[in-house]
Parts: structure tokens; sequence; C-alpha cells
């Protein structure tokens, strides 16, 4: 082919460790139809070379499915908090600018550690209470519409676009965030869950629970399963004042 | 009561069976050490779409335990060991109950309980499913408890450590295992009374498949270096609609042709001589069209591009077809895997075709474990996708939901009771362990220093290109032979790998060559085994030789005659091809092949060892298998 | 242990919204009756000195000093929590919540100078009592003016948003729906009191 190999460019900004000064370096990729961003990455892994032509240590990252359901590959991509797996390279702004999500620890990278938010979930009592994984009574039946609104909370996949994108989420803040917040409500909604709900209700109002939301709504325009955030922290805020109200009369 | 000693568990892996293990050993009293490379909660149990079986009969049409257990072992081509697929199809409906009260959000019908659909294989309604994520609503529901247990203090995970090898006491039990932080890098020994292996499948061994990229067979392949049988490691399931993608591909569930979804490809009339759509699975199989199953689908589209020369080139692809379909009636059915299709292709498959191709999806083989999850290792257990359990020559759909939380239910528990038996010796000794220690770090230091021209991400690349060319949907003797010689250069040339980051921290490229080194071993394993099982079986299918053809047996002759009538073997490839141009596969063999593959590792030439092990097959009666009529009762 | 922060931030939210509300809406009113002359703004001035005075100051202290220093003082720990961002994330939500925390960074200073200017310094100390005449001779610096109308709008806006936050602080407007309703509303009332505050302000440079 005579056609020359079009070429994607990556301006990737790195970090050699927690406390190291970020730098940034450029890589050219081979385009290709629908190249998405982990693709281009695991690329710059069998050639890390720069646009300088210097060799120099592949990117680290996080990914494991690729199918946008693990929820690790959430990095800033063109300012933006998403998952890298499905951002196209064909409907982004080039050069494509990779940053890790600095509203969490850098590890290396792209690389961040999340477990911030894996702690946050012990906080809200993330869980249905259940006696045992053995043989009990039938689970209850239930309404197939509730069910339905479960069904999509729980596919929240713990990737931190959310806490990348809320403004109240950051060292300067201890808000937990809006992703492990409205997992509570998620467990509210079950027929056995709900037995504990005052439990996280009241955890919620704990410092950094729901009272730290400023209602900027980020994280419903972030949210790479569109997951209706708003709502069901409007939904919590209004369980959680009734939970108040019950508190202070000791009902 | 005097203190018991504490009985100390180490899980590897956190999918599906490695937290139902880890629950179970919480729930019997006992302490786990739950290690993954990743938070449990992104494990690739996730990935699983359609659903799970179970026997729920809940929509009038008299479905049995029974039935259930005939289609898995007539689906598995009669090589499951069916003491062990009874015992998980009979648990199956208190697992799904279990998984409810657990706070699954499964699919529901209007009056509030469980909704089923039906699935390959199977022709009554017996699939519990939670939209299209079922295996992320259940991993959750089981990470949920597992966190339960964490605060509770049953629980102690080291999330982002790799685990590299087993430790094994002086009378050989495995009682530790060494392990290494992805961060610090650090390589700690942890000692423990029982390790299970719960590690899943070795999908990148082909490179681009369905699997996550945390599904390399490393750890399965590390313990088979040190002594642990693998058994059936040759069958590995390909899915035959897959997006084709250079970083993976992505799973495109068989659903889709449930609702009218058609395959074709362009071509040349015959007569004519006009461009035209031919729709192959229709033609070819004019009674079940596009839902044939799915070894059969895989091995049309195959001859189609591959033999055929028709369809879509490099990567090579078909047509999967729904355009046809109301948008509005595909949304309701189809939504969620329609999205995923035009997030990651670009393109709206309501729209145009979607181009899909089959891919490596699922290991039925894995470690040889016992009923009990026990591998030929004493101290060491295996469970879910790493085990070679339930599965036999083929899966049925929505079964690896299954066997993955079954397993757990049994291995967590017999892992305690064995803690508890005295049977597995002595604990190790400081020594024991920083020997081992030792030897991780000397074997990662070398790593760091290897300095060849080779890029081991590149050689990875060629380990899939060489598996999926010789070891996939259609092997034949002489390419399993030349793919054996193959290997053997990779692996040589793996000790040519030059490695650009030689720091200590966070070096995914140095353990990523370690991981490469046992995805390679495993490799040889599946291809040596799949070289002496002279038969076609469920996912295994030989196309016969001019040489296989004089070694085999009389009445295995007539069968292929019978099916084939009159055939040659091609000059360029040797292959049988009969007058149609198709190719002629061996026939089932069960005088000499309805038997376990177990493959050892020789350390001395760094080869697999192939034999054969008796199963237990007592309760149904082998009979071949044929989906092109109705399975009789 | 007691949920403090909880309680506060509600507190918070009960009283900007209630009882600061109220204030801006008073300035708002008697400010525009200024737009019928000085005799009209006099009058309504002049009712107010009609209250006895142990209620009038009981109203200034418990009703607006100490609603607004706590009002301010938690406010400023909220809005040193938010890491504004509408640069990465330039929704219209967000613009709210930077505008929100912008407005009320403007008006602690400017808050700050107004009472202590006109209340404690003019009324208080000097005795010189609020008049159509005191304000509009000192609206006829045209720095004190923008300043002024800056402040009255991010005092109005600071209110007006806050229905919409309070509404789903509260769990009042749940949907993305009803959410924007509120919105709208508020925006449009915020639109309304804006213009009778930059008429009146008009009213005082040009008249």
């Amino acid at each position: 082919m005579a056609e020359e190999q079009k070429k994607v460019r990556f301006v990737i900004e790195r970090q050699d460790g927690p406390n190291e000064k970020p730098y940034t370096q450029e890589f050219d990729v081979d385009y290709r139809p629908g190249l998405n961003v982990v693709a281009a990455l695991m690329e710059i892994q069998k050639h890390p070379v720069t646009v300088d032509g210097k060799r120099v240590a592949p990117v680290t990252w996080e990914c494991n499915c690729l199918e946008k359901v693990c929820g690790a590959c959430m990095m800033v991509i063109n300012g933006k908090a998403r998952q890298a797996c499905c951002s196209l390279v064909d409907k982004l702004d080039q050069p494509i600018h990779l940053a890790p999500a600095r509203t969490f620890p850098v590890i290396r990278d792209l690389l961040i550690d999340r477990s911030v938010m894996f702690e946050s979930l012990k906080r809200i009592q993330g869980w249905v209470e259940i006696d045992g994984t053995w043989e009990v009574k039938d689970a209850p039946i239930q309404n197939p519409y509730t069910a339905q609104t479960a069904y999509e909370i729980s596919h929240c996949m713990t990737c931190g676009c959310c806490l990348e994108a809320c403004p109240n989420v950051g060292p300067q803040s201890d808000f937990i965030g809006p992703a492990p917040t409205v997992q509570a409500y998620l467990f509210n909604l079950h027929p056995l869950g709900k037995f504990d709900a005052p439990k996280r209700l009241n955890a919620l109002m704990q410092k950094g629970g729901i009272t730290s939301c400023g209602n900027s709504q980020n994280c419903v325009e972030v949210c790479p399963k569109n997951i209706k955030l708003t709502t069901y922290l409007a939904q919590l805020n209004r369980d959680v004042n009734k939970q108040a109200l019950k508190n202070i009369f000791n009902h | 009561m005097a203190n018991k000693p504490e009985n100390k568990i180490i899980v590897v892996g956190g999918g599906l069976s490695g937290l139902m293990a880890t629950l179970k050993i919480c729930e019997g009293g006992g302490k786990v050490d739950l290690f993954s490379y990743c938070p449990v909660k992104r494990s690739h149990s996730l990935c699983a779409q359609g659903g799970i079986n179970a026997c729920m009969d809940t929509k009038g049409e008299h479905d049995s335990i029974y039935e259930h257990f005939d289609d898995t072992v007539y689906g598995g081509d009669f090589l499951a060991d069916q003491l062990a697929v009874k015992g998980m199809v009979e648990a199956a409906p208190k697992l799904i109950k279990m998984f409810d009260r657990m706070g699954v959000p499964f699919t529901r019908t209007p009056e509030g309980v469980l909704d089923l659909r039906n699935f390959g294989g199977q022709k009554n309604k017996r699939t519990c499913f939670a939209g299209s994520t079922t295996g992320q609503q259940l991993l959750y529901a089981l990470d949920e408890q597992v966190r339960r247990w964490e605060v509770k203090g049953g629980v102690k995970k080291y999330e982002f450590w790799e685990f590299i090898r087993i430790i094994k006491n002086k009378d050989g039990i495995c009682r530790g295992i060494v392990a290494q932080n992805m961060n610090s890098m650090e390589i700690v020994s942890f000692p423990a009374d029982v390790v299970i292996l719960a590690t899943g499948g070795p999908g990148q061994v082909y490179g681009r498949c369905t699997a996550s990229t945390i599904c390399n067979g490393s750890a399965v392949s590390s313990v088979y270096q040190q002594g642990a049988e693998l058994g059936n490691p040759e069958f590995l399931q390909i899915h035959p609609t897959a997006i084709p993608g250079s970083d993976k591909n992505r799973l495109m569930s068989e659903a889709c042709r449930g609702e009218g979804g058609r395959v074709w490809v362009y071509r040349k009339n015959p007569q004519t001589g006009e461009k035209e759509r031919w729709y192959f699975l229709e033609d070819m199989y004019p009674a079940y069209g596009n839902l044939v199953p799915r070894d059969v689908a895989s091995r049309a589209i195959y001859k189609v591009v591959v033999h055929m020369g028709l369809g879509m080139h490099n990567p090579n692809r078909v047509y999967l077809d729904l355009s046809h379909i109301p948008a509005d009636y595909l949304e309701r059915k189809l939504g969620g895997i329609l999205e995923m299709y035009d997030d990651f292709v670009g393109k709206d498959p309501r729209k145009v075709p979607m181009e899909i191709f089959p891919s490596i999806h699922y290991s039925m083989g894995g470690i040889w474990v016992d009923r009990e999850h026990h591998t030929n290792i004493p101290g060491l257990m295996a469970s879910g996708e790493c085990d070679y359990q339930y599965h036999g020559a083929n899966r049925l759909g929505a079964n690896s939901l299954l066997s993955a939380a079954y397993s757990g239910t049994i291995s967590g528990p017999e892992s305690l009771r064995y803690a508890r038996s005295g049977k597995n010796g002595e604990p190790l000794t400081d020594a024991e362990m920083e020997a081992a220690r030792q030897s991780a770090v000397d074997e990662f230091e070398k790593i760091l220093q290897m300095n060849g021209p080779e890029n081991a991400h590149q050689l990875h690349h060629e380990l899939g290109d060489i598996m999926y060319k010789y070891v996939s949907v259609e092997r034949d003797n002489n390419g399993l032979r030349e793919c054996v010689e193959e290997l053997k250069k990779i692996l040589k040339r793996w000790e040519n790998i030059g490695i650009t980051d030689r720091g200590h921290w966070a070096n995914q490229e140095a353990m990523f060559v370690r991981q490469l080194r046992n995805m390679i071993i495993y490799a040889m394993a599946i291809t040596q085994s799949a070289l002496q099982r002279d038969e076609s079986r469920g996912a295994h299918a030989k196309i016969i030789l001019e040489k296989d053809w004089n070694d085999m047996a009389p009445d295995l002759k007539e069968r292929v005659t019978k099916k084939h009538g009159e055939f040659h073997f091609d000059k360029e490839t040797g292959r049988a091809t009969d007058d149609k141009g198709d190719l002629v596969f061996m026939e089932r063999d069960d005088t000499k092949f309805m038997r376990t593959t177990i493959v050892k590792f020789d350390q001395e030439n760094e080869m697999p060892v192939v034999s054969y092990r008796e199963f237990e097959h007592s309760l149904i009666k082998p009979r071949l298998r044929n989906y092109a009529v109705a399975k009789k009762e | 242990m007691y949920n403090v922060t909880f309680y506060l931030r509600r507190l918070h939210s009960l009283v900007g919204l209630f009882v600061l509300g109220i204030v801006i809406l008073e300035h708002v009113f008697t400010n525009a009756t200024s737009l019928g002359g000085p005799a009209a703004l006099n009058g309504g001035l002049a009712m107010m000195e009609l209250i006895p005075r142990p209620i009038f100051y009981g109203l200034e202290i418990f009703g607006i000093a100490i609603p607004l220093i706590f009002h301010a003082a938690y406010g400023i720990y909220i809005a040193l929590q938010a890491n504004c961002n509408p640069g990465r994330f330039g929704y219209v939500r967000n613009w709210m919540f930077t505008l929100q925390r912008w407005s009320a960074w403007y008006l602690v200073p400017f808050l700050l100078w107004h009472i202590f200017y006109l209340r404690i310094f003019t009324k208080g100390i000097n005795g010189v009592p609020i008049s159509y005449e005191l304000l509009d001779s000192y609206f006829q610096n045209p720095v004190v003016v923008i300043l002024y109308t800056i402040g009255m709008l991010a005092a109005i806006f600071h209110f007006c948003n806050g229905i919409t936050t309070f509404c789903m602080t509260w769990g009042i407007a749940k949907g993305p729906r009803v959410q924007n309703v509120v919105s709208v509303l508020s925006m449009l009332l915020f639109a309304a009191l804006s213009l009778v505050t930059i008429a009146f302000m008009a009213h005082y440079v040009l008249f």
C-alpha cells in the first residue's frame, strides 16, 4: 500500500510512583477502525517507544474485562473520567490525552488505588444480612418493578467515574461519593435487606455520608452505566431525613 | 475446651467459586486469606451474560432435575463425571434460592417469581437470569457477603497480590503459597492448612478470546509444573459469535440468533454468478438453521471463511444480522448487548449487520480433581473453571455459573474437613517458607535482568496466533505436531525477552513475562493432549489424515463412511475431504477415549506427559450425540 | 457519634432558605418601594421603626445576625470541601453548584462591608437613620453601585438556586424531570427578583 499508515497520537500523563512528579510522554499508535484506548495502550506495550524514539517502560494501567462491566480501566481521557476499553479513538478528539483519576491516590502512571470505595461499601453495610448460605425458607417474592430498579443500581461496577467527577470527593473532603452512597439504597430495596435499612441510613448520616452531597449532579452525567444516581440520592435524602426524625423522637 | 487451632485456608482467586468457598469456610469457623490479582469485585465471573441453569420448573414444562442431569452429560459428550454432575444439578435450585436471598436482582415474572429462559442444548426453560448480566449480579452478591465476613474478621483479602507457587512440606503436602504484591513487588510466603485454587480459565493462552485479560491460567500452569495433574485440557469451547477485536473478542450472546438473527456472507451465486447474500447456516442445516449448537456453528463459519474464502478477512468475519428485526423488539429483548456492540464497534446493530467470528470462550479442562475437589497434591484443592470437573467435552450454556458456584460449596467445607482431619501433615517450617520465597525472588530478579531482543507482549500475540491456527475449531495431527514444535520455539524465544522496566514498583511487564512462560507451558499441555486424543468429541474435532485412517478401528471406519460416503485425502493438506468438499472428521471413540485425559509435567524435558484415567459414567449410558433430531426422553 | 454533621448541614439548609431567604425578600421588596419615590420607601422604613425596639433587636439578632453568622461560617466549611471543576465537567448543574459557591465567596466580604458600614457604623454608631436620601447619595458612587448590584444578584442567585438544592436535599424533588422543573422555576424567580433589583438600583442612580 502506497498510503501511509495513519497514526493516533497519545499524550500520556505518567508518574513513576505515588510520591513522584508527574510528567508527560507522547506515543504514536497505528490507527485501525474500532481502535479503543485499551487496545492502543496494549500496542504501546508491544512497542514502548515515544515519538522522540526513546525506549521507555511500558505504561502501567489496570484493565480486566474490556467489556465495560468490571470497572477496572477507568481513567481520565481528554479531561473526562471514563472507561478506557469503550473509549473509541474515532469518537475522541486527537491528540488523545490520558491521565490518572487523581481523586484517588496514584500508584503508577494510570494505575490508581480505589480501595477507599470498597472500604466505603463496608461503611454503608452493603450486603443483605442473611443467616447463612445454607438452605432456609425460599426468598420472598419481589415486585418486578422494584427488582428492575435494584437491577439498575446493581450494575454499579465501582469504577469511580462518579467520584472523579464529583467536586465534593477528594482529599479536601471525607465524602464517600455517589456510588457507595447509592448502593445503600439497593439493599434497602430488598425485602430482606430492608430490615437493616435504619442501620444503613444512620451510617449515611455520619460524617462523609450523604450530607456531603452538594448536588452538582456530575455523577449522573458521567456514570458509564447510566444509573440514575441523583434520583436515588434524592430518595435517600428523603429516607435519611425521615430516619433522623425517627431518631429524634426515639421512634 | 482447649483452644482449637485456628484453621487457616488460603483461597486463590476471587471469582464466583473462590468467593463461594470463602463464605462456606467462614461459616464453618475457618479463617480465609483470599488472594486475587484484582479487587475480587472485578473478577471475570462478571462477564457471564446469559444466566445460570437450575431446575426450578416454574414454567409448566415438567422440567426435572434428571432432565438437567441428562442434558449436561449428553451436552458434554459423555466425558463428565456423572456423579459429580448429579450432585451439581441437584444442588442448583437451592443455590438459586440462596442467591435470591442474598439480593441478586434476578429478572422476575409479573407475579414476582424468578423468570426462566431457554438456552442452548436444553429444551425446557431452565435458565435463571438477571437481564443480560447474570454473572455480574451473582458475583456482586457473593462479593457483598464476603465483605460482610471481612468486617467480621473471618476473611483477610490480599487484593493485587499475584499467586506464584504453592509450598509443600517435607511430606509433599501443600501447606502454603508464595505470592507477590503487584505494587510493591514484595514477595512473601504465606502458610495455610489447605490451599484452594479458584483462578479461572486459561483463555489468554489464545491471546484474543472472550476472557478477561486476567484469565491467563498462569496459576494453574504453575501448580501443574509443581506436580498437579491436568484433566482434559484439550477441550476448549469456541463460541461461534464474538466480535473480533485486536484487544479481545467480545461475546455476542447466542440470544441474538434465538431472537431471529441470521448469519450470512456475500458470495457469487453458483448458477447466475451474481453477488448475493448467502445464509449458509440455513442452507447447510435446514432443520436448525441459525440455531445449530455452538460447535457446529463455529465449524461452519470457519469452513465458509477459511476454506471457501468467503466473508471478510483480516480479521476474519461473517455477518450476524439483526437489522431486519423491528428496533423496539430488539431493544426489549437484547438491549444491553446491542449497546455493547455500539459502544465497542461504533456501529448500530439495529441498522447494520454485526461482524462476528468464533472465539475461544471457556475451558472445560483444567486441574484434575476428585469429586471433593482435591487435586492429586494433598492439601491443594481446585474449584471453578480452573478445575476440569462437570462439563466433559463441551459445556452447556449457563452451566458455567452453576459449576463455579457449586464447586465452591464443595471445596470450601471440604477444605475445612480436611484441615481438621489431621491428614494435612506438618506445617511449614520457617526454613521451608524462606527457601520458597527466596527461589521466587531469584526467579523474579532473573526476569528483571532479561536483556534479549524479544518483546513479551509481541511473543504473547504470536502464541495466540499459533494456538488459534492449530488448536482451535478444527484440528489435525499434522497441525498439532507442528504446533508442539512451534511452542517449543516460543518457549526458547521466551529466554530472549528483553525488559524495558527493571524497577521494583508496580512492574507489570516483569510480572507478565513470568505469566507468559506459564501460558506457553499450559499451551503445550493443551496441544499434546489434543494430539493424543484421536477422536472427535464435543469441542475437540479432529480431521482424519491418511495415517489416522490406516490406524482406525473397523467399526469407526464404518461410521465415517456411513456418514460421508466416499472421500479422498487432499493433496496439499493431507486432510480427508468428501465429494462435497467437506472435511471428514473422526468419530467419537468410546472404546479408547471415554477416559479423562491426564497430563503430568515432565520436569526434565519441560514437556507434558499424557495418560488416561477411568471416570464415573455408570448412570447414563453413552449414546451418540445428534442435535439434528430432538433428544429422546 | 450523634451525627452532628448531618444535623448542622440540615440546619444550614433550613436557615438558608427560610430565615435568610426572608431577609433577602424583605430587602428586595423594601428597596423596590423606592421605585415609588422617596416617600414610599421612607414610609416603609418608618413602619419598621414602629416595631417595639426589644422585638426589633431580637429579630435582628435571632432572625438575621445569628442565622447569618452560622450560615456563613458553616457555609465556608462546606465550600472548602468542594473542588469546583466546571472547566472539566461543564454541565448546567455543575455550573450552578460552582456559582453557588462563588456567589457565597463574594457574599462573605460583601455582607461584612454592608452590615458594618450601613447597620453598625452609619445607623448604630453615627445614629443616622436609613432613608431614601441616604441610600440615594450612597449610590452616587459608581463603585458602590456595581459592588452592591453584584452583591444583591449574588444573594438572590444563592437563594434561588438554594431552593432547588433544598428540594433535592430534602428529597422533595426526586426524579430528573421534577428537579428540572424546580430548577427552571427558581431561575425564573431569580430573573424576576434580579429585574426588580436592577430597576431600583437604576432608580437610585438615575433619579
